[in-house]
């Protein structure tokens, strides 16, 4: 096990390397000089004395392997550099952004979790039912309705319509920002501020919780078709146990892989809920910065979401043992 | 300058949701008044008219959070919005009657030029101070002035330092000072010698590039820290606290010393939070959802903003959106092209692309420069009206010289920014007057500079007034400085039109100056045809009536703050 966790942690050394220096490639590969993109407004064509400034201030002029160079000794030392467009600390970006970021992911995986978990298992034991059927279409729907649509149509349901219509206050949800910065234990929102997460993290769990929802599901049915489950149940044990300990366990394996996939994807990519909910997290932070080619920010930001992914992937195998003690790790993992 | 720096290609791609918006909307203009809100409004004062209360804004940040809101580094009318209400200048334009603005003296008592105009005196008020208590004094714009031209601090708008004698030395690096400002602050003077002469030096003087900096910014060990702290100012409001990516807070600042024309609008309200949304369709939506007083009219929603609320879409901005046609390119270009050129101006039928594509709220433009710019003069242009039948018989008459077209005239415009429609109009138009054309999309990010090497040519562009000046236009988009990498999409070099715009920059009397300036802009549109104008820029911001008594934008685009009166 020791052996296995250090040798998965040596392979993010190799990640993050090639991950960054494909980023930083793309940067200079992109149409476009970077200092006219960063100096020059949408409309004009930015003062020559201007573009030469920018090219000084922020080492454009060096040669490029000089420029990589000098990025890798910085980064070593978690010092991500400012951003070319207003000259904060990508660090400090860094730091405000992932808090965000963090906390609407947790209630995204905690809806998929509770929700795609028990609806999944519900559809499975009463297959063919009504319920199992509304709950086949409502997930196709889910998981094929564009991010940006959904949250439209939330904004409106939920927020504009009871403003409308003079609902009282606690019943209208906000579609924009954070809200008060009231939150208990890091991630649970007291006071107005819960009516602020609501939709963002509905809309954002939407699609994983639907995919989680199925696959539970098909996962349930082919091990609830195993002969362990015949023997749990011919063991006398009730049916309550059979399901849980025996069925669901079991039938995690896939589900906790996903799980574990979208936990960097709700914490990394989740461009168009933070965009829809002006929820400002990091994967929004990411596409802004490349689209203004600000490439401390892109880089700094793209690093912290790569380390976060890796370690939770770790996360996911080891808990693999959990779920199916017939996994083990290391050297002794021959049978 | 831009509305704001980024291009937001996600909202082109969110355009068709408003369909979806507008389907849903507009059943219930009626109600979508009454509703009450938690925040928004509230009068701190009870009695008829509201006076102050609190104003939740939602439609000046509807992209990206401000890059900059430090009036020496911001090139955006976005944080514009914010600096204005934060700082006061030297001068100001008086717009009480918007088609005639005045240049009127601000944070100066006086201002006058010697007869060249090309030294300045500017008189400075006794007893304007910042919020902070200290006092305006002439070394306060020197102050600030030496700081927005270092050049390791120096933003996008420096080089307008090149106005000011020694000002490009500074910017280059080799002088330390400015050596054409003089501040005697015991004379309360500020003296300005220029590097040639300018009569709108006043105009540009009240430009935010040219605000006052307090002496808490020479504390600073690097002053890219000022706009992420509380900036210090002299407005109507100062900040509450720092900004953030989510939030600008400005508070009434009780030590303004008033208006252009005295008016210290003292019931003016007591805090302004601009908060900053992602995309305008969302932001439209928190607005109608009650979490503020403002939004920016999203695109294709114009018509129903104003059915459903209140808008600034009657206010004529200072602000051009035309075609520019290369004139060193062989197929467009040239003497021997002039038919042709007067031919596509006349064929394009600029009041269907109005109503298709804005809805009909711009205004169909006259002229380049735009109304409430000083000089400004209507009906300009003799081929800006739709005319097919002499479109036709100026195209026939150039073929008949011996022209034709080797291929179609390429139409250009940056992808994805919304002008897909008005080419594909346009491509129509030329092709019912037998001129053959194709609409050439080119990538936004390297758009603007690609026209600037010259690879224009019929190419759109756009341009809001950085200041409200005749020769922000004439100067900066089509004299010859602007060709060969400038703003001069044309690559137009007109030696008589240059003459004209170099005597007008220099005539201090208005009239004369606005004659000349005409005149050179005749020049450009009826006898070379170098650009097609297109229509004129409107205010954008939609309000909520019920709750807002007026919402003053500018010809430039600036919304009075200080001017806003919530209803009681």
């Amino acid at each position: 096990m020791f052996s296995f966790l250090i040798r998965r942690l040596l392979l993010i050394i190799p990640t993050v390397f090639v991950a960054l220096s494909f980023l930083f490639a793309l940067f200079f590969v992109l149409p476009g000089d970077p200092a006219t993109l960063i100096a020059g407004g949408a409309n004009r064509t930015p003062d020559p004395g201007v573009i030469e400034r920018v090219n000084e201030r922020y080492g454009l002029n060096d040669p490029l392997g000089e420029q990589f160079l000098n990025y890798w000794k910085r980064t070593l030392q978690w010092d991500l550099g400012e951003s070319f467009q207003n000259r904060r600390s990508v660090n400090e970006i860094l730091g405000e952004k992932a808090v965000n970021s963090v906390r609407l992911g947790i209630w995204a995986i905690l809806i998929e979790i509770l929700i795609g978990i028990s609806v999944g298992v519900l559809s499975a034991i009463r297959r063919y039912s009504i319920a199992d059927k509304l709950t086949t279409v409502v997930t196709a729907v889910a998981s094929a309705v564009p991010v940006f649509v959904l949250g439209f149509i939330l904004q409106y349901a939920l927020a504009v319509y009871p403003n409308k219509h003079d609902w009282p206050a606690w019943m209208r949800l906000r579609t924009q920002g954070l809200g008060p910065d009231t939150w208990t234990l890091f991630f649970i929102p007291t006071g107005e501020t819960w009516r602020y997460l609501v939709l963002p993290a509905v809309a954002l769990a939407s699609v994983s919780t639907a995919l989680a929802t199925r696959m539970t599901r098909g996962s349930m049915l082919e091990v609830m078709r195993a002969d362990y489950m015949r023997t749990a149940r011919a063991k006398g044990l009730n049916e309550r146990q059979v399901i849980v300990r025996h069925g669901l366990r079991n039938a995690m394996l896939p589900v906790v892989t996903l799980i574990g996939v979208d936990f960097g994807t709700v914490i990394g990519a989740a461009v168009l809920t933070e965009t829809t909910f002006s929820w400002p997290g990091l994967g929004s932070e990411i596409a802004s910065s490349v689209i203004s080619r600000d490439l401390p920010v892109t880089l700094g930001l793209t690093l912290a979401v790569v380390l976060a992914y890796t370690v939770i992937n770790l996360l996911v195998d080891v808990s693999y043992g959990w779920f199916d003690p017939r996994i083990r790790f290391g050297k002794g993992s021959k049978q | 300058m831009s509305r704001s720096r980024r291009n937001r290609t996600l909202v082109a791609g969110l355009v068709g949701l408003s369909l979806l918006a507008a389907a849903c909307g507009g059943d219930d203009s009626a109600d979508s008044a009454t509703g009450t809100t938690t925040e928004g409004s509230q009068s701190t004062e009870g009695g008829g008219g509201a006076a102050g209360g609190e104003f939740i804004d939602l439609g000046t940040f509807v992209g990206d959070p401000p890059e900059h809101i430090d009036p020496a580094l911001n090139s955006t009318l976005d944080a514009y919005q914010v600096i204005n209400a934060l700082y006061d200048g030297l001068t100001d334009l008086d717009t009480t009657d918007p088609a005639n603005p005045v240049v009127k003296p601000l944070v100066a008592e006086s201002f006058e030029a010697n007869d060249d105009a090309t030294v300045w005196t500017f008189k400075i008020k006794e007893g304007v101070t910042f919020s902070d208590g200290e006092a305006i004094k002439p070394s306060s714009f020197a102050r600030a002035w030496e700081r927005a031209s270092d050049p390791d601090f120096a933003g996008d708008y420096s080089y307008l330092f090149n106005f000011i004698k020694g000002g490009e030395e500074k910017l280059a690096g080799t002088a330390e000072t400015l050596e054409g400002v003089k501040a005697d602050d015991a004379a309360m003077t500020l003296t300005v010698t220029l590097a040639a002469p300018y009569s709108n030096f006043a105009t540009v003087a009240g430009f935010q590039l040219f605000f006052p900096m307090p002496s808490a910014v020479d504390d600073l060990a690097d002053q890219g820290e000022w706009e992420n702290g509380v900036m210090i100012g002299n407005g109507p409001y100062k900040m509450e606290k720092a900004r953030t990516d989510q939030e600008i807070v400005l508070v009434k600042s009780d030590t303004w010393a008033g208006d252009v024309n005295g008016e210290k609008w003292e019931d003016r309200l007591d805090k302004i939070v601009f908060k900053v949304s992602a995309d305008p369709d969302t932001a439209y939506n928190a607005f109608e959802a009650g979490e503020g007083l403002t939004a920016n009219v999203p695109p294709g929603r114009a018509k129903e903003a104003d059915e459903n609320h209140a808008t600034t879409q009657a206010v004529k901005i200072s602000g051009t959106y035309h075609f520019d046609i290369n004139m060193e390119n062989p197929v467009v270009g040239g003497e021997k092209n002039v038919l042709l050129r007067q031919a596509i101006s006349q064929a394009i039928d600029r009041e269907t692309i109005n109503e298709a594509v804005y809805d009909g709220i711009r205004q169909t433009s006259t002229g380049v420069t735009p109304p409430g710019i000083p000089g400004f003069k209507e009906d300009l242009c003799k081929y800006c009206g739709y005319d097919e039948a002499a479109a036709k018989k100026a195209a026939d008459d150039w073929k008949a010289a011996g022209n034709s077209l080797a291929a179609p005239i390429k139409v250009q415009f940056n992808a994805g920014a919304g002008h897909e429609d008005v080419v594909a109009i346009i491509v129509d138009n030329l092709k019912a007057v037998g001129i053959d054309a194709a609409a050439t999309p080119m990538p936004t990010e390297t758009y603007f500079s690609e026209l600037a090497k010259g690879a224009c040519e019929v190419c759109r562009a756009g341009w809001y007034a950085d200041y409200p000046t005749y020769d922000n236009f004439m100067y900066d988009l089509f004299h010859s400085d602007a060709a060969g990498g400038g703003n001069n999409y044309s690559q137009f070099k007109n030696a008589e039109f240059d003459k004209l715009v170099d005597d007008a920059k220099q005539t201090v009397d208005a009239d004369e100056q606005g004659k000349l300036f005409t005149e050179a802009e005749d020049i450009l549109l009826n006898e070379a045809i170098a650009v097609i104008p297109i229509n004129w820029y409107v205010g954008d911001y939609v309000y909520n009536p019920d709750k807002v008594a007026n919402f003053p934008q500018s010809g430039l685009g600036l919304v009075a703050w200080e001017q806003i009166a919530l209803k009681g």
